[in-house]
C-alpha cells in the first residue's frame, strides 16, 4: 500500500464562502480541516464554523478514482436525500476550481457541521459517561431516523458517534450506508468488526457488494449500548478476533449470551434484543427506540444528565501538556476517522478540534438558549428536537418558541398522551390518517396509516413538516399574529382559518393557549 | 459461518467436482476407514478405522492423530517443503497454514487429504489490528499464488483500459510462469475456484447452467477485486515484469 496520502491546504485557502483554518485530520482518502465564513461572506445562514472534508477527486490514478468517487457519492447522496436532527449535516458541497494547483484541482469538499468530539473519545477516557442512557437514547433517535427514510448506515461505531458543542450527539460517516431496496441494501464490503452481526460476518459478496439490512445497525447498537453502559464489549474476549469467534459460536448456538452483570436489568432486556442470534429475532428500529428512551428517562421526564462535563474536562486542562495532548490526540483522531471514513490515521498538530475553549458545561437543557428561554419548563429532552425542527423549515412563522407553545397546548408534553376518543396520540396529538401524510422527511406519504405510541422523535418533526407547509397557504392578509393561525390551521386547516378569516371561534381558547406560552418561552428581545 | 474447508482425496466417483465439507469453528469431522454418518469415511485399506480428526478452531484448525502407528504430514503446498509432522497419539496440533495437504501413508499409497483455511486474517498497510477501524471484509495474502492469478486477471484493467478483455486462463499461465514455472491450466483454474471461496462470491447465475462458465466467474472476481481495491496498479510487481515487454 501506499503513504496515507493527505490533502494540504495552506491555511487560509478560499472555497467558495469559506476559509480554511486549522487542519483537524488526515488520511489516506482525504484530509479535514476546520474553516469559517470567509471576510464578509458571512450572514446570518452560514454556521460560524464548519468542518471541510477534502477528497482528492481530481487526482490519483482513474482506478483509484473511480473508487473513491463512488465512496464520495454515497455519503453525498445521503446527505442530500436526508436532513435529520440525530445526523451530521452537509451545509453544501464544492468543487475546487484552481488550476494553479493541480493537487487540489477538482478535489470535492463536503462541508459539514463541525463537532466538538465523538463518543469514541468520550469513551477513551476510561470511565463511562454519566449520560450514557441520555446519549444512547440520542444514537438511538439517528438510527430511527435513517432507517424510517429507508436508510442503513452499515458502520455504526463511536468513532462514528459525533458530539457537538452543546453534547448532543449526531451520526456522521455515511461513506457505507446505503438505501433499502426492498428489505435489504448494498454496501460495500467494510465493516468494523466488533460491530458486525455475526450473519454479515463471512457473508457472501457480490458484485455490488454485501447485502445488509437494518437490523445490522440494531446489532451494532446494542453492541455500543453495552460499552457505554459497561465499559466492555458484550461477547468475551481479549482481542477483535476472538470476540468475532465468540459471536460466530454464540450465533451457530454453541455459546450463550453472557452480558455483564454491571448493566442495569432495563437495558439488559434492550442489549439482548439486538443481540439476537439472527437477523429475524432482532427488534425493530421503532420498537427499540421505544424502549430506549423509555430506559433512559429522557421521553418522560425532562431530565437529560450531564455526561459532557467529563468532554470538555480535557480541553480545559492545557496546563499538564503531555497528558492533555494525549487526550486530545485521541479525540481528534477518532473524530476525524468519523468525519473521513476509514484509513485516518495521523493526527496533523498538535492542537485540538474546536480549541476555541469555553464550550464549558453546555448540555441540553440550554439548547437553542437564545431563542428558546431556558426557564420557562420547556423540558431539556426536547429542546434539540424543537429547535432543530424549526430550524429544518425556512418560514419565519415556524420557530422554536411557536412549535414549544404548540406542545405544551396540544399535550402539556407527554410524549404517552393517547385519546382514543378523538383519535389522538403523542406529545403532538397526532391523529394517525393524518400523520401518515406528513411522517415522512422526504414527504411521501406512509404506505400504511401509522400505529401509536408515536415518539416524540417522529411526532416533532412531522409536526415541522406540517407547520412549514400550513405557513405560505395562509392568506396574506389575516389579521392577528401569525405564528397563532399557523397553530390554529394545525388544530383545524389551513382552509378553515382562511374562510373564517382568522382563529375560528371554536379554537379560540386553544389560540390563546399557545399565544400565552409563544410568549412565555420567547427570550427577551427575541421575534 | 464456516471457516475451515477439508477436501477428501479424490475417488473414482468423482467427477468434476470434488466434494468439500465446510466447518464452522468448533466443529470437527473424524475420519478413517470405518468412519459413518457425520464423519469422512476413506474407503482405503491401508488407513486406520479411526485415523484421526480435524477441529476447526477459530479461522484455523487442530489435527488429531488417532492411529496407532503412522505419523502424519502435513504440507504446505505453496511453503516450499514447509511442513509438520503430528506423530501417533497426538491430539489438536494446530496447523497455521491457508492451505495444508495431510497426507495419509496408507500401505504403499499416499492419500491427499486437503484442508483450506480460508479466513486467515492479514494486516493492511497503516491500519491495526485493534478491531476500531473499519476495515475491508476481505483479507488476502498478498504472497500467495492465488494473489498473483487475482493480479494477473486484473492487469489489463488495472494497466488504463478499463473495459480490456480477461485473459484467458492460458494467457495468465504464459503470464506467471516466469515467476512460477509450474504454473499449469489446472493449477490456475484451482486458484480461480479458490478465489471464489476466499473471497465468498456470491454463485452468480451460471451455475444453475451446466458446463464450465469460466468466464463468469473470473469476470465476477476480477470486478470485486476491483471495486473494492484488492489488487492496485502497484500490486503489480508480484507478476514478473509488464506484460507486452519480451522476457529477455
Amino acid at each position: 500500500m501506499t503513504e496515507p496520502y493527505a490533502v494540504t491546504v495552506p491555511r487560509g485557502y478560499r472555497v467558495g464562502r469559506w476559509e480554511v483554518r486549522e487542519p483537524i485530520a488526515t488520511g489516506a482518502f482525504g484530509s479535514v480541516y476546520a474553516a469559517r465564513p470567509a471576510g464578509g461572506a458571512g450572514g446570518r445562514e452560514l454556521p460560524r464554523t464548519a468542518a471541510l472534508k477534502f477528497l482528492p477527486t481530481g487526482t490519483g490514478t482513474p482506478r483509484q478514482l473511480a473508487h473513491l468517487r463512488e465512496l464520495v457519492e454515497r455519503e453525498v447522496r445521503l446527505y442530500h436525500r436526508l436532513r435529520q436532527p440525530r445526523l451530521i449535516r452537509m451545509y453544501e458541497m464544492l468543487t475546487v476550481d484552481d488550476p494553479a494547483d493541480p493537487r487540489l484541482d477538482g478535489a470535492t469538499v463536503l462541508v459539514l457541521e463541525k463537532a466538538e468530539s465523538s463518543l469514541s473519545a468520550l469513551l477513551a477516557g476510561g470511565s463511562r459517561p454519566a449520560g450514557g442512557p441520555a446519549l444512547l437514547a440520542q444514537v438511538c433517535e439517528g438510527l430511527a431516523q435513517l432507517h424510517r427514510a429507508g436508510w442503513v448506515h452499515g458502520d455504526l461505531k463511536p468513532a462514528n458517534v459525533l458530539l457537538l458543542a452543546d453534547g448532543s450527539a449526531r451520526l456522521a460517516d455515511f461513506n457505507m450506508a446505503a438505501e433499502l431496496e426492498g428489505t435489504h441494501a448494498y454496501t460495500p464490503a467494510f465493516s468494523t468488526p466488533d460491530y458486525t452481526p455475526p450473519e454479515l460476518l463471512w457473508s457472501e459478496i457480490g458484485e455490488r457488494g454485501r447485502r445488509i439490512r437494518p437490523s445490522a445497525d440494531v446489532w451494532a447498537f446494542g453492541v455500543l449500548a453495552h460499552l457505554v453502559l459497561t465499559g466492555s464489549f458484550p461477547l468475551p474476549g481479549g482481542t477483535p478476533t476472538a470476540r468475532r469467534d465468540a459471536a460466530v459460536a454464540y450465533a451457530r448456538g454453541t455459546d450463550e449470551l453472557r452480558l455483564s452483570p454491571e448493566l442495569p436489568d432495563v437495558w439488559r432486556t434492550i442489549v439482548r434484543e439486538c443481540l439476537t442470534r439472527t437477523h429475524a429475532d432482532r427488534i425493530g428500529t421503532q420498537a427499540l427506540l421505544r424502549r430506549v428512551t423509555d430506559a433512559a428517562g429522557t421521553g418522560r421526564s425532562a431530565r437529560l444528565p450531564r455526561p459532557f462535563s467529563r468532554l470538555s474536562r480535557p480541553f480545559a486542562r492545557r496546563g499538564r501538556r503531555a497528558r492533555a495532548l494525549l487526550v486530545l490526540g485521541a479525540s481528534a483522531a477518532t473524530a476525524a476517522v468519523a468525519a473521513l471514513g476509514y484509513g485516518i490515521s495521523t493526527w496533523v498538530d498538535g492542537g485540538p478540534p474546536g480549541s476555541g475553549g469555553g464550550s464549558g458545561d453546555v448540555a441540553a437543557a440550554s439548547y437553542g438558549a437564545a431563542e428558546l428561554r431556558t426557564d420557562r419548563g420547556v423540558p431539556a429532552a426536547y429542546r434539540l428536537l424543537i429547535v432543530e425542527t424549526a430550524h429544518d423549515c425556512a418560514r419565519r412563522e415556524v420557530t422554536p418558541p411557536l412549535i414549544a407553545a404548540m406542545l405544551k397546548a396540544e399535550s402539556n408534553f407527554d410524549p404517552d398522551l393517547a385519546d382514543p376518543v378523538k383519535d389522538e396520540y403523542g406529545i403532538a396529538r397526532w391523529t394517525p390518517s393524518v400523520l401518515r401524510w406528513w411522517m415522512h422527511d422526504d414527504g411521501t406519504p406512509g404506505d400504511t396509516v401509522p400505529q401509536p405510541p408515536f415518539p416524540p422523535a417522529e411526532s416533532v418533526p412531522a409536526m415541522g413538516r406540517y407547520l412549514c407547509w400550513i405557513a405560505p397557504r395562509l392568506d396574506p392578509g389575516l389579521p392577528g399574529d401569525r405564528r397563532v393561525l399557523v397553530a390554529a390551521a394545525y388544530r383545524t386547516s389551513y382552509a378553515k382559518v382562511n374562510d373564517a378569516g382568522g382563529v375560528p371561534p371554536k379554537y379560540r381558547d386553544y389560540a390563546a393557549h399557545v399565544a400565552h406560552y409563544l410568549k412565555e418561552y420567547t427570550p427577551p428581545g427575541g421575534k | 459461518m464456516y471457516s475451515i474447508i477439508v477436501v477428501p482425496p479424490p475417488t473414482p466417483e468423482d467427477t468434476r467436482d470434488r466434494t468439500q465439507i465446510r466447518l464452522a469453528p468448533g466443529e470437527r469431522l473424524a475420519f478413517g476407514r470405518s468412519e459413518r454418518g457425520n464423519g469422512l469415511r476413506i474407503a482405503h485399506d491401508g488407513v486406520s478405522r479411526r485415523a484421526g480428526e480435524i477441529a476447526a478452531q477459530g479461522v484455523f484448525w487442530t489435527l488429531s492423530n488417532l492411529s496407532a502407528h503412522q505419523t502424519y504430514v502435513v504440507e504446505n503446498p505453496e511453503g516450499a517443503g514447509e511442513h509438520i509432522k503430528v506423530g501417533p497419539g497426538r491430539l489438536q496440533a494446530p496447523v497455521p497454514f491457508e492451505f495444508s495437504r495431510i497426507v495419509l501413508p496408507a500401505a504403499g499409497d499416499l492419500l491427499p487429504l486437503e484442508v483450506w483455511a480460508p479466513r486467515h486474517d492479514y494486516v493492511r498497510a497503516g491500519e491495526g489490528a485493534d478491531g476500531e477501524t473499519t476495515a475491508p471484509a476481505f483479507s488476502v495474502d498478498r504472497t500467495k499464488r492465488y494473489f498473483a492469478v487475482l493480479a494477473a486477471l486484473c492487469e489489463p484493467r488495472l494497466r488504463g483500459t478499463p473495459h480490456a478483455p480477461l485473459p484467458t486462463v492460458e494467457q495468465v499461465v504464459s503470464r506467471l510462469r516466469p515467476t512460477w514455472p509450474a504454473a499449469s491450466r489446472t493449477a490456475v483454474q484451482w486458484n480461480i475456484d479458490y478465489l471464489a471461496v476466499k473471497l465468498r462470491l456470491k454463485p452468480g447465475p451460471e451455475t444453475a447452467e451446466t458446463g464450465p462458465r469460466l468466464n463468469g466467474k473470473k469476470e465476477s472476481l476480477v470486478s470485486l477485486a476491483l471495486r473494492f481495491d484488492l489488487v492496485r496498479e502497484d500490486d503489480l510487481v508480484v507478476l514478473a515484469e509488464p506484460s507486452g515487454r519480451p522476457v529477455r
